[in-house]
């Protein structure tokens, strides 16, 4: 192994990022390789890989503008810190004077024919015929190949090196070491959708992974070696690239300018609150507690489900704190359903529930006819010559379903929602351990069990437990929509949450559990507290509860729920669709519509994640735009609850803000372009038009009202923790990386310190506070002070 | 009253307005609306008069008779359903109002094709017609690999007018005769030359139109137009040389020229069906079954059967359309299957043998065709081997009961047969005013051979022999790739 050229590949990789396949989408932050710097050099660096924008485009500040969203004293003051003293509109006129451009890719041929080959290699199923050698790994199959193949021109297998590391070695001479790094570079940015789908590959080692190896190294490989073949150069010119430091300069400012104004409204609000009630401490036991994600979503339906009557709601992550795996009843595949930074220690699987073995049989018996329908189709549809038969004999089938599909997709959305949570009905799930091969699963031991449900009341800072307590998931349903997962759970890895809910809900309602919690962590869960699953539905905001094996005790409660989450449901959907009529009516048809290409918002205008009780943010409308976790810091002394909140939950929040982000600053290169040109491609991706680079990012119609008008406003995130700042600070220490994150300015902290009278602080650098407070400004100064005094030591 | 409180409270920032939302173009719903107002009004028309629609003409430049009909309610049910997707799926799309005149344009151009009888009408709107489809194909200017796309279909579907307007006019100005009518009776009196000129040049327009093997590349560089604009075009546009070729039936017959059309239209059929096999982006696999579907469509006008064509370029179209505008469905998580080992017991073999016989006796008996022996058989082979795959598959699946083997497949291949002899008897119907439209050749052995070749086809997919020839892969892989420039072509950035 040539240790150089290995290390130089290492090196250039950190200029991609991950493109994850559509079925599991992660909104994952494009230009992670660069976390370690500082978010202005990243993207000026990605702005010359990848010709992309680095900051919002000039239309997206003039709109924000007009309606208000960037203050002007704010903004005036930041550009008066950087010595630039003329109007905000004129500065605003420059930054527009910027024109688009188009030019004629310079590599446009071996893009073309290298995007051809790892799109036929990476296929996951698509194609009826694989190509060819497949087996035996990229470089292989390609090195086989590439001889037939009249685009690239004529050659003789003898002349291509037998391995990729041999290749490299052999293309490279004569060029330094340090050369490497950037040929390197130059050839993965060139394609990065695709060498981002390598990378997903070889770190998430899938199965098709397993089957068909493919690497970096094999890709540049061919790559390089095809670009010589074309009598390309391997090095590319020093780009004369330029960008305009000026303007770059101005949409930094007016970026910052923008997230402090909405910094300042959160704050302001935030602090309303503290004032308004100080945290209450209630002593009545609530009708149902109901636990939700942190989801911007759920920001929405739980103030709606409140409104409805003595119910509590929490935000918890939603994979529900079990890092599993989980094994569909339906086509038997394992999918994984906890954040990707978490790796999956369990799995669990359904098995029938104990009255009806029988059912579940004949269930899993319809399953398979339906999966051999599918086959059947396919088959008739390629094999010749059946094609032209069945094309004949089904035609009109064809008819009647283009009418049905596009005239009444809600009446059909209702047929089919009743059967949608048929198998929960049937089964329980079912927690073993992720790596057992015993033939005979065996579960998992009773203290791991009881770390599950104690660690859910820790971090959210339980206190009472009322008769009924609902774990809540969230999924997302619409119809012939490759992104459908990205508006799944994000903690879940983009699958619905309902299965680690239903999970959590059967451990706590454990009695060997709740005897442990009571006998040695001093957790009382009353024995008439029953624990459900349920799924919120955040296209059509309905909540289906799987209460199946409810008892008797607890029926009257739970209809009640369900006739009170119906009326949350009306009023949810009428306040997100903005329609006065029936609501539910349009969500249900956004659902099923196969035209809709905006069927919900997703996560679309996050920008701040909140880290506080409930009761700090119950009586304001946030808009859909914060994340919330529950937390209570006098239930946490020790600080570690708020740590695992801070390395999980936080840096996922992260993730998301930024994908929403780079997705939004430029749709076409960090994002997947307009929906209405995409062609699917391998069963995994999308690619636009004729073909191309994958693409790896969210959709336009996910994050625009329209071609041009803004929905998501593309802030850096900004989180706000309810906590004394002392223990902010230790925890920043302790943890490097999170410390690198706010350093390097990937996203703001605000604490709001409940030992200085709730005001609130906001991280500067290296661990420095400055008040951040609104209201009482005349001990901001003060504070300030003071704050600095205290964690200069810390510092240190 | 905090709980009533929190939802009257507006939001602090942006919270949603009305002014968020997008709102339709009006010339959406009124181009929407418009369609399906035709489409009903056609269907109706056609359903009430249908055994006896009067031939209706004016002057000697429309003539309107059951075919006509026919096809006005096909194009309009496409654009209808097609319009109505759009209206949704476009919304936001700073083209959506182009888009939908583009596609109330095309429309009307098709009307205006099928309703014409003097020739300049004829060809010029088959030259609108490609017009409005290259400009739905290219309608995001701001797209580089959109704009080359646009040209390059473009130049095909100009080179198609040409051979169409040479074609016509060697006749046209040979008889002295400028309408279609006129044109079909003075064949009798034009020498053979000249007839088989007229007819390669018309053939020559019709499978540049149908994207038939070797015009095939144009279909498969037309991603770059909205998916709807894409169903219009696989369940609309492309059927043009059914059509075409339906309304110039006397002139094949007479030039003899119906092998050419069942030779060419036999190789793009099995060319493209194993092209379809190794696409990995769901468009253009749908493209190259479109292909291979136009050259089973042109197969049948080589046998004579114009009305069969027909109804093939109709089932076909609801087919695509479907696959298109669903073709976002395609993303699932899947694990590396192992192809399925074939085996066939002796019983199972009979059971295919004696369905894929019944099959073919129910399609001969309710349709006519292949009753005795002529072209038709051809058509009927077809039917029973379909039928025998059908029930193979059924068959051999595990989870299925024995009565569900036995009663399955008769069930489907009962339906769908009866359903389809439905559909062309209807057609047959609306078309028996056209000269030579249901014309079986005499079985020939250019159809045996070709028959044995769809066998052999067959067997070679069934058995995976192709998947043994690499150099094949690679060959039909770029014989499939888009053209060039209407890939990666530009970098482009907005500021």
């Amino acid at each position: 192994m040539n240790q150089p050229i290995l290390n130089s590949v290492d090196k250039a990789a950190k200029v991609i990022g991950k493109t994850w396949p559509l079925y599991t989408f992660v909104a994952s932050n494009p230009l992670s390789g660069y976390e370690n710097t500082s978010f202005q050099e990243a993207v000026s660096a990605a702005e010359k890989n990848f010709n992309a924008n680095a900051f919002p485009e000039a239309k997206l500040y003039r709109q924000a503008w007009e309606k208000g969203a960037i203050d002007k004293q704010v903004l005036i003051s930041l550009l008066e810190e950087n010595g630039l003293s003329e109007s905000p509109e004129s500065y605003l006129k420059q930054i527009e004077s910027q024109k688009r451009s188009e030019i004629i890719n310079g590599n446009h041929e071996v893009d073309r024919i290298m995007a051809k080959w790892l799109a036929s290699f990476m296929d996951e199923g698509l194609a009826e015929w694989d190509m060819p050698y497949k087996s035996e790994g990229f470089y292989n199959s390609w090195r086989l190949l590439v001889i037939y193949d009249s685009e690239t021109g004529t050659t003789a297998l003898k002349d291509i090196p037998k391995t990729s590391v041999e290749a490299l070695e052999r293309l490279l001479k004569g060029y330094t070491e340090s050369d490497y790094t950037r040929i390197f570079t130059h050839h993965l940015a060139s394609l990065p959708g695709w060498t981002g789908y390598i990378n997903h590959r070889t770190t998430s080692n899938s199965d098709w992974q397993k089957d068909f190896p493919i690497s970096l190294i094999d890709y540049l490989a061919a790559r390089i070696w095809t670009t010589q073949k074309l009598g390309l150069p391997i090095l590319p010119e020093e780009s004369n690239y330029t960008t305009n430091t000026e303007i770059q300069k101005l949409q930094y400012l007016w970026l910052k300018a923008w997230e402090q104004t909405w910094q300042g409204q959160l704050v302001q609000t935030l602090e309303n609150e503290s004032i308004a009630s100080p945290s209450t401490r209630t002593t009545d036991v609530p009708d149902v507690q109901m636990v939700f994600c942190i989801d911007t979503r759920s920001e929405l339906i739980r103030r709606h489900v409140e409104s409805k009557g003595n119910y509590e709601t929490y935000g918890y992550a939603g994979f529900f704190g079990i890092a599993m795996d989980y094994e569909s009843a339906n086509d038997g595949i394992v999918r994984k359903a906890c954040p990707p930074i978490v790796s999956s220690a369990y799995k669990v699987s359904e098995k029938a529930q104990n009255t009806k073995k029988d059912q579940f049989i004949s269930f899993k018996q319809k399953n398979k006819i339906s999966q051999f329908r599918n086959y059947f189709l396919r088959r008739m549809k390629n094999m010749l010559p059946s094609a032209f038969g069945y094309v004949e004999g089904s035609g009109v089938f064809y008819g009647l379903s283009l009418i049905g599909r596009t005239l009444i997709p809600r009446k059909l959305y209702q047929a089919n929602d009743k059967k949608s949570s048929k198998m929960e009905h049937l089964c329980q799930p079912d927690i073993n351990k992720a790596n057992n091969e015993d033939i005979l699963p065996l579960g998992i031991p009773l203290e791991e069990k009881v770390g599950i449900v104690k660690s859910a009341f820790d971090l959210t800072g339980w206190k009472k437990f009322a008769p009924l307590v609902v774990f809540a998931g969230h999924g997302s349903h619409s119809a012939n929509n490759p992104f459908s997962s990205s508006l799944d759970c994000g903690a879940c890895a983009a699958s619905p949450g309902r299965h680690n809910a239903r999970m959590l809900a059967k451990l706590a309602n454990l009695p060997e559990v709740r005897k442990v919690l009571i006998e040695s962590h001093n957790i009382l869960i009353p024995e008439n507290t029953l624990f459900i699953g349920a799924e919120h539905n955040t296209t059509t905001d309905d909540i289906v509860l799987f209460d199946s094996e409810v008892p008797a005790s607890h029926k009257p409660l739970v209809e009640t729920l369900k006739s009170n989450l119906l009326k949350a449901q009306k009023t949810a959907t009428q306040d997100r669709l903005g329609s006065k009529g029936n609501s539910v009516a349009s969500a249900q048809e956004k659902a099923n519509n196969w035209g809709e290409t905006r069927p919900e918002w997703g996560l679309a205008k996050n920008a701040g994640f909140i880290v506080a009780p409930r009761s700090l943010t119950k009586n304001t409308n946030l808009d859909s735009r914060c994340f919330l976790h529950s937390y209570d810091w006098e239930m946490d002394p020790s600080g570690k609850s708020l740590e695992g909140i801070m390395q999980g939950p936080m840096v996922v929040t992260q993730w998301i803000n930024n994908h929403y982000y780079f997705s939004t600053v430029d749709n076409n290169t960090y994002g997947g372009g307009s929906k209405i040109t995409h062609n699917i491609t391998g069963k995994f991706g999308v690619v636009q038009g004729n073909g191309g680079d994958l693409k790896m990012g969210l959709p336009l119609q996910s994050l625009f009202g329209s071609d041009h008008r803004m929905y998501h406003q593309p802030l850096r995130l900004s989180v706000v923790i309810q906590a004394p700042i002392s223990r902010v600070s230790e925890i920043l220490a302790r943890n490097t990386h999170l410390k690198t994150l706010l350093d390097k300015e990937w996203i703001y902290l605000i604490v709001m310190d409940p030992n200085q009278k709730n005001d609130l602080f906001k991280y500067k650098k290296t661990l420095q506070w400055e008040s951040a407070s609104k209201n009482n400004t005349s001990s901001k100064i003060l504070e300030k002070e003071i704050a600095e005094l205290a964690f200069s030591e810390l510092a240190v | 009253m905090t709980r009533e409180n929190n939802l009257a409270v507006n939001s602090f920032q942006n919270a949603s307005n009305t002014s968020d939302r997008n709102q339709k173009p009006a010339i959406t719903k009124i181009v929407t609306a418009l369609l399906w107002l035709l489409f009903s009004g056609n269907l109706v028309y056609l359903s009430l008069n249908f055994f006896s629609i009067p031939e209706w003409t004016y002057g000697n430049l429309f003539s309107i008779n059951g075919f006509t009909i026919l096809i006005w309610t096909t194009v309009t049910f496409f654009s209808a359903i097609v319009s109505s997707y759009a209206s949704n799926y476009l919304m936001g799309f700073r083209y959506h109002s182009r888009f939908m005149m583009l596609c109330l344009g095309f429309t009307i151009s098709v009307m205006l094709l099928v309703m014409s009888n003097h020739i300049g009408l004829l060809i010029v709107s088959w030259f609108v017609m490609g017009i409005f489809m290259s400009q739905l194909i290219g309608i995001d200017k701001d797209w580089g690999e959109a704009r080359e796309a646009l040209k390059f279909t473009q130049k095909y579907f100009l080179t198609g007018t040409l051979f169409l307007a040479a074609g016509i006019f060697v006749l046209a100005f040979y008889t002295g005769e400028f309408t279609l009518t006129g044109l079909a009776s003075a064949v009798a009196e034009v020498p053979l030359w000249l007839l088989t000129v007229s007819a390669l040049c018309i053939i020559l327009a019709a499978v540049v139109q149908s994207a038939i093997y070797p015009f095939h590349r144009w279909l498969l560089s037309a991603m770059t137009a909205p998916t709807p604009a894409s169903a219009l075009m696989h369940a609309g546009f492309v059927n043009g040389a059914g059509i075409l070729l339906a309304l110039f039936a006397t002139l094949l017959f007479a030039s003899n020229t119906l092998t050419i059309l069942f030779i060419i239209g036999g190789f793009t059929a099995i060319i493209a069906q194993f092209t379809k096999l190794l696409q990995v982006n769901v468009k253009q696999k749908l493209g190259c079954s479109t292909i291979a579907q136009m050259g089973f469509m042109i197969m049948q006008c080589g046998l004579g059967f114009f009305n069969a064509a027909v109804v093939h370029l109709i089932l076909h179209g609801f087919y695509k359309a479907y696959l298109f505008l669903s073709s976002g469905e395609e993303i699932a998580q899947t694990t590396p299957k192992k192809p399925l080992e074939l085996k066939i017991g002796p019983l199972q073999a009979i059971i295919v043998l004696i369905f894929g016989g019944l099959g073919a006796y129910l399609f001969a008996t309710w349709t006519g065709k292949g009753m005795v022996m002529d072209s038709g058989i051809f058509l009927t082979l077809i039917v029973a081997i379909t039928v025998g795959q059908a029930t193979y598959n059924i068959i051999k699946e595990h989870s299925l009961s024995i009565v569900q083997k036995i009663l399955v497949p008769p069930a489907l291949f009962i339906a769908g047969i009866g359903i389809y002899a439905l559909m062309y008897n209807g057609v047959t119907v609306l078309m028996s005013s056209m000269p030579m439209t249901a014309q079986p050749t005499p079985l020939s052995w250019t159809q045996i051979i070709f028959g044995v070749i769809f066998l052999l086809g067959f067997f070679i997919m069934k058995l995976g022999v192709y998947k043994k020839l690499p150099w094949l892969y690679v060959k039909l892989m770029n014989l499939s790739q888009p053209h060039k420039k209407s890939v990666l072509m530009y970098k482009s950035k907005s500021i």
